[in-house]
């Protein structure tokens, strides 16, 4: 088991830290967001640490793509089934975004503004007979 | 193949081919059409999926798509394609979809006349993702499915293109959105560990594997977007919002199947991919419980404080499914049992009752309970169905409910009792409160669910009241069944779930009728229409002080999505203290 | 609660997770040799069995073909809710006309840019079809190549103008193609189970290795995915960009209005 001291962090363990960095990062804009179309923005930072996360792990050391077209089956090649499984969570990502910004642009409409800070959903209710 | 094996696809591809089919040739198809087939391939799916729960019983079923066998690649441990598996647990709870779909497309009849077959090609790619999430066995298939679901639900959250519509999809759409990523981060790592994503051989290798943390990783990943999805205490925040504003067909939909779907997975993940790892148990038998355990509880109490019906019926679901998970957290067989009767009868139960929301916004033009207060005279189908429901949920001794709750005592402590059966009384009295204020003119000054939220909106109306009440009084008389007639076929669905190989389980008949919850519910019930304004010195300084606690609750479901997310990591927070002590 | 207080507890939460974070990275397999065993299996197995050189392609389309036939339903999902999202507030009815935005002057175009348009909208649909032609030999796919021939139609409408880019891409028939998609994708799995095979059973002649028709039944499903992504984009692009014509006037108001 290896230590926890920082400085003897092996590179080997970067990319797993890059994507925990990125979805970190998402998480602090989606929160501090002051507009929609920013947090959507933040939403697909989160989403890429998965994309770092699934490549990174099917990633072999002097290998090349997973296509035999110029070099023939038997070469080595890094794991088809994470970029398979990449490849779905790209549509995935799309999938999102078009909807949330289909529903920002009626939001706008209907509100007049975008800010996260000023949505909520269920008006407040009115002022109390008593 | 046999006949059996040969359906388990159908059961998929069927809702998937009619609503693709139905999107292809939308411009031209008449207005009725696609309501009609809708209504069919979910009786369809509902049948084929019995027919299949029935089959299981001589042993699993098994479809591998393209031929792709677990001994395709004649190497142990790998397995390349995905596999489609059927037990009785599975197969029904996919049955049990088929039929709630079946009732809410007859409910929503008339609703969405003047668009084109959008709803219903919306609602079928929604069912084919509910059943697939039943019956695969293959951790990405399941994520896919998952995320399949989560899109419908959406789209169709967002459907009415009112004002809190758009904001409550908005919200859902960023915390589930969320949740997925998550999960896939936890297929990624799992996969990483076992090199599979089939459950079994998912399982075997994590057996194999003992203590370590890339795998309780994963389970925590790929276990908080579950509990995002059954909306469990502090990932919960979105469903009230999503379920109170969603089109009353769709939330009939959310709170009677896709939410209790969330915890059916992460039972099935925990009984057939981690049976083998301690770490994990742990984590369900200590902080899962606690969670269920708080859920209840807070989302009970929510439930009694609001006005706004369809968000009181979404936190009664809220705390509904934190008490099933303590069920799920026991881990024994007999509790295990109770969560998949429990799941059928409380969501049979909550269908029927957000049917009734929606007839009162349809036919009385609002869904608040002080506004609408004395407005159901003369509509008596549906307060029968409202009544019912709140007996049903408030612990009445007959049902399916009932029989699933004294199920799960069996395993219980006894303070875990008190509190689930104070939840179930909190939401049954709320339900019975609004009813009792909407269709007898019961009076009572309005408690704190005077300062919750709520909305000004109706839905389309000139439908009729039968086609509405009829889907509403079947659910309730469903939930009604004696629980003893399916014992026999729950203990061989509880013993399955676990092990495809397993001898059918003999569960206790139906132990002693216990009226505490009713009593219970009669008192918060009495308590909340006996309400007499404040006049004295002591009284107001009470009531003061309620609602001071009222709003600091109420400050908490803010509605904020920056809230919700920050919550959602607070969440994990706690799956990461938990697992390192 | 204020932003102030939410940050606190997001930065408290963040602060609880690094330690777990930390552990796990450190015991997951060292990056550059991960030991699933899946992946090298499918190198060594599928070019053999399938005839196709893209690997990636052999598991989205034959192995694993279940996970895109969900896939492909999500795409659809997702363009069906923004279709009726950004039609709600227009109404349905005006779907096939181009919408106007009075008062907008219409700017002429000139000659070269309508050619140059109209020459690299073709390449561009060129290059779609034939990555998602290539799809078994080489990276790409109907996925990729279906997002490819979409976007061509943005420059179509640089080059058209809006009206002449609507009369060229009604709605209907996009629709039309994005469920025509799906749907053939879903006989290609259903139909073997009626002659007694398994779903999605590769049943065609697989074809030469490295040849354009290569991998059987994946030809047809990939061809399926390029016919329902292209459909699914195209009406994306449609209807954002309608929603750039509307002016302000909103048929369906607010609750509070009524």
């Amino acid at each position: 088991m290896s230590t926890l001291s920082p400085g003897a962090l092996p590179i080997s363990a970067l990319p797993w830290l890059v994507a925990a960095w990125l979805f970190a990062v998402g998480l602090y804009g989606i929160v501090t967001s002051r507009h929609c179309v920013h947090l959507v923005g933040c939403l697909t930072v989160c989403q890429s640490a998965t994309y770092v996360l699934l490549l990174g792990l099917g990633y072999v050391r002097e290998a090349g793509p997973p296509v035999f077209y110029d070099h023939p089956p038997g070469t080595p090649a890094v794991d088809p089934v994470v970029q398979a499984l990449v490849l779905t969570d790209i549509v995935v990502g799309a999938a999102v975004t078009a909807l949330l910004l289909a529903i920002a642009i009626q939001v706008q409409r209907r509100r007049g503004t975008l800010d996260p800070q000023a949505l909520r959903p269920l008006r407040p209710p009115p002022p109390s007979a008593e | 193949m046999s006949l059996s094996e040969t359906l388990l696809p159908v059961a998929v591809l069927l809702p998937l081919g009619a609503a693709t089919l139905m999107l292809a040739l939308a411009h031209w198809l008449p207005p009725r059409l696609p309501k009609i087939v809708a209504i069919f391939v979910a009786l369809a799916v509902c049948a084929i999926c019995l027919g299949l729960a029935h089959a299981s019983l001589d042993g699993p079923v098994r479809h591998w798509f393209g031929g792709w066998t677990p001994d395709a690649a004649h190497r142990p441990g790998v397995v390349l394609g995905i596999g489609f598996q059927a037990d009785p647990a599975s197969a029904a709870l996919a049955a049990f979809c088929g039929l709630m779909f079946s009732a809410s497309f007859v409910f929503a009849w008339g609703y969405f006349d003047t668009e084109h077959a959008h709803f219903h090609v919306l609602m079928l790619l929604f069912l084919a993702a509910m059943v697939g999430f039943c019956l695969t066995r293959d951790l990405f298939n399941l994520f896919v499915w998952f995320e399949l679901m989560s899109i419908a639900a959406f789209a169709l959250t967002a459907y009415p293109l009112g004002r809190s519509a758009l904001e409550g999809a908005f919200t859902f759409t960023v915390t589930n959105a969320l949740a997925s990523f998550l999960m896939l981060a936890g297929t990624g790592l799992l996969y990483a560990r076992t090199g599979t994503f089939d459950f079994a051989t998912m399982g075997e290798a994590v057996a194999r594997t003992g203590s370590d943390p890339v795998l309780t990783g994963g389970f925590v990943l790929v276990a908080a977007a579950l509990l995002t999805k059954a909306a469990i205490l502090p990932f919960h925040l979105w469903l009230a919002d999503a379920h109170a504003v969603a089109p009353s067909p769709v939330s009939v939909i959310f709170s009677g199947a896709m939410v209790s779907l969330g915890l059916f997975g992460l039972a099935k993940l925990v009984a057939q991919v981690f049976s083998g790892s301690a770490d994990v148990t742990g984590l369900v038998h200590g902080l899962l419980h606690g969670l269920g355990l708080a859920t209840a509880l807070v989302a009970g109490v929510m439930a009694f404080a609001q006005r706004h019906l369809k968000r009181l019926l979404a936190f009664s679901t809220i705390s509904h499914l934190g008490i099933m998970l303590t069920a799920l957290s026991a881990g024994t067989d007999t509790a295990t049992a109770g969560l998949l009767l429990y799941i059928l009868g409380h969501g049979l139960t909550k269908g029927a009752l957000f049917m009734v929301a929606g007839t009162l916004l349809s036919l009385r033009q609002s869904a608040d309970e002080i506004v609408l207060y004395g407005q159901g005279r003369g509509l008596w189908a549906p307060a029968l169905a409202m009544i019912g429901g709140g007996l049903l949920l408030g612990g009445l001794p007959l049902g399916l409910m009932h029989g699933a709750t004294g199920l799960i005592e069996r395993s219980a402590s006894a303070p875990a009792q008190a509190i689930t059966t104070l939840a179930t009384a909190l939401t049954g009295a709320a339900i019975l409160r609004a009813a009792a204020r909407i269709f007898l003119r019961a009076s009572g000054v309005p408690g704190p669910e005077l300062l919750a939220p709520t909305e000004r909106e109706h839905e389309k109306p000139d439908r009729p009241v039968w086609l509405m009440a009829f889907p509403a009084l079947a659910l309730v008389a469903l939930a009604l069944v004696p629980p003893g007639a399916a014992l026999p076929f729950l203990g061989a669905a509880t013993a399955r779930l676990h092990d495809p190989s397993a001898p059918p389980l003999a569960l206790p008949e139906g132990g002693s009728v216990n009226l505490v919850p009713l009593g219970l519910t009669a008192a918060l019930f009495a308590l909340a229409l006996l309400r007499r304004r404040a006049l004295h010195r002591p009284a107001r300084a009470v009531t003061r002080a309620e609602r001071a606690g009222f709003r600091a609750l109420q400050a908490l479901h803010s509605g904020l999505v920056g809230d919700y997310v920050t919550w959602m990591a607070v969440g994990l927070a706690l799956f990461a203290l938990a697992s390192a002590l | 609660m204020t932003p102030r207080w939410r940050l606190l507890l997001l930065a408290l939460a963040l602060l609880v997770l690094a330690p777990a974070v930390l552990r796990v990275a450190l015991t997951l397999p060292a990056f550059g040799a991960p030991t699933a065993a899946l992946g090298q299996t499918v190198n060594a197995l599928a070019p053999e069995l399938r005839h196709v050189a893209n690997m990636v392609a052999a598991v989205n389309f034959d192995l694993r073909g279940i996970d895109t036939l969900g896939e492909e339903c999500m795409l659809l999902c997702a363009v069906t809710g923004a279709t009726v999202l950004l039609r709600g507030a227009r109404g349905e009815h005006d779907t096939a006309r181009a919408g106007r935005l009075p008062g907008r002057p219409v700017t002429p175009r000139a000659d070269a840019t309508v050619l140059v348009c109209r020459i690299f909208a073709t390449l561009t649909l060129m290059v779609g079809l034939s990555v998602a032609l290539h799809g078994m030999t080489t990276p790409g796919g109907g996925f990729q190549g279906g997002v490819i021939a979409a976007s061509g139609l943005l420059l179509l409408y640089l080059g058209e103008g809006y009206a002449g880019w609507r009369a060229l891409v009604p709605p209907p028939v996009l629709v039309a193609l994005e469920g025509g998609g799906a749907l053939l994708f879903v006989l290609c799995a259903g139909l073997p189970l009626l002659a007694g095979h398994p779903a999605l059973q590769n049943r065609l002649p697989l074809g030469e290795f490295r040849d354009l028709y290569s991998g059987g039944l994946m030809v047809l499903v990939n061809a399926a995915v390029a016919l329902s992504v292209a459909g699914s984009f195209g009406l994306l692009l449609v209807e954002f960009l309608e929603e750039t014509r509307e002016a302000g006037d909103d048929p369906i108001s607010d609750e509070e209005d009524r």
